[in-house]
């Protein structure tokens, strides 16, 4: 009869223990196998949690620097906001005070202006207030004295008969002292009288611009229907006027065209006695 | 409208005055009254009641610096703000009127802002 084979055996005729005893090493071979490929499973878990949670760590860090610099991105942003808006508040502050200044300038002008006619006002008014010689040339002196800032002036008649220039008046200089100019002959070149009689002659100012101002400052031809009957002469200004302004311009001016007509109206005036010629006789002169 | 306030310029040369009158006529609110020397000054002042007086210095009759001692003694007017319109070179008369009590001083020839800007300054008057 045929022994039947136990399972799991080799078909070899080995004994029953021996088999058992391989299988058992068998066995623990694999436990131990089993079990230190699990540790190692085990460590290298533990391994790869821990570098996780250094990686997680670290990109918490970095998160958190990110979040710092957005942070930080948004207060740039906020202040280049504020910066351009600050720069249009200057542009704005500066147009506004180029305005105001612009305003100031034309205040000055104006008020320059103001008194520019003020000031021609009251002389075209005070040149003509008077038909009495003596206060007539009293009104022109004054005018110069506080107007324009006259120190020591002369005025000037022509004596058209003998040909001479002849001081009929002067303030801050005694007129006895005030040279007669005689249009015959020619006065010593660049002398006081020389650019009196130039004036007188030609008829064309002098204003002297030099800084400090010489003398004379100001010779002012007298016109009358289109002649020159006299001078005015300005030898110097006050202390504290340096030069003339525009306004002295305009003063001479009308000095120039109306002083000499007021002195020889007056003059005639007074001859007449005082009275106002007829209508009659105005209305013929006017036909 | 009536003026709020009122000034008296003392000044006996008309061309002088016309100059005040006119650089003053810029200030609303100021009425002008005008007077030929100290004494006709004084007049005035008897008959009104001022809040600034203007005076020239060098005047016939009445001279400023004897209206300024005047006004200062008297009790109607001693408190009234007096400006003094002088001539270059015056420095004794200035320093006399300023003694006397005037408040202020203005030198010939005069500008009108100055006296303007003067007047408004003691009178307290804004800009």
């Amino acid at each position: 009869m045929t022994e039947k084979k136990a399972p799991g055996t080799s078909g070899s005729d080995r004994p029953r223990e021996e088999v058992t005893g391989e299988l058992k090493e068998k066995r623990d071979a694999f436990l131990h196998t089993f079990f230190r490929r699990g540790a190692e499973l085990t460590e290298e878990l533990v391994g790869e949690n821990r570098r996780l949670r250094e990686q997680l760590g670290e990109l918490e860090k970095d998160n958190a620097a990110l979040k710092t610099h957005l942070a930080s991105d948004a207060a740039i942003r906020d202040l280049l906001k504020k910066i351009e808006e600050l720069e249009r508040e200057k542009a704005r502050l500066l147009s506004t005070v180029h305005a105001q200044a612009e305003i100031t300038n034309r205040f000055a002008e104006i008020e320059s202006e103001l008194e520019s006619f003020a000031n021609l006002y009251v002389a075209s008014f005070q040149i003509h207030s008077s038909l009495r010689v003596r206060t007539a040339v009293r009104h022109i002196r004054e005018l110069l004295v506080q107007l324009v800032g006259a120190r020591r002036l002369a005025i000037y008649f022509v004596d058209e008969g003998d040909k001479h220039l002849s001081p009929i008046a002067a303030d801050g200089v005694d007129v006895a002292t005030v040279p007669v100019i005689d249009l015959r002959e020619a006065a010593a070149p660049a002398s006081a009288e020389a650019i009196v009689e130039r004036t007188y002659l030609t008829g064309v100012p002098h204003l002297a611009d030099t800084d400090p101002i010489a003398s004379p400052a100001a010779c002012i031809p007298l016109q009358l229907e289109n002649r020159t009957v006299g001078v005015i002469v300005v030898y110097s200004l006050l202390e504290h006027k340096k030069r003339f302004v525009a306004v002295d311009r305009e003063l001479f001016k009308l000095l120039g065209a109306h002083a000499g007509g007021t002195i020889v109206s007056a003059y005639l005036w007074g001859q007449a006695g005082g009275r106002s010629p007829s209508a009659a006789a105005l209305r013929e002169l006017c036909a | 409208m009536n003026a709020q306030y009122s000034c008296l310029v003392v000044e006996d040369s008309p061309m002088m005055r016309q100059l005040l009158v006119v650089a003053l006529s810029r200030l609303k609110n100021l009425h002008v009254t005008e007077a030929d020397d100290g004494v006709d000054g004084l007049r005035k002042l008897a008959t009104g009641k001022f809040d600034i007086i203007l005076t020239d210095i060098n005047m016939p009759i009445m001279d400023g610096l004897k209206l300024v001692k005047r006004v200062r003694s008297d009790p109607t007017h001693k408190n009234v703000p007096i400006v003094v319109i002088t001539t270059e070179g015056s420095n004794e008369d200035r320093q006399r009127a300023l003694q006397l009590g005037a408040n202020a001083y203005i030198t010939k020839p005069i500008q009108a802002p100055q006296v303007i800007a003067k007047v408004r300054e003691l009178l307290r008057i804004e800009a």
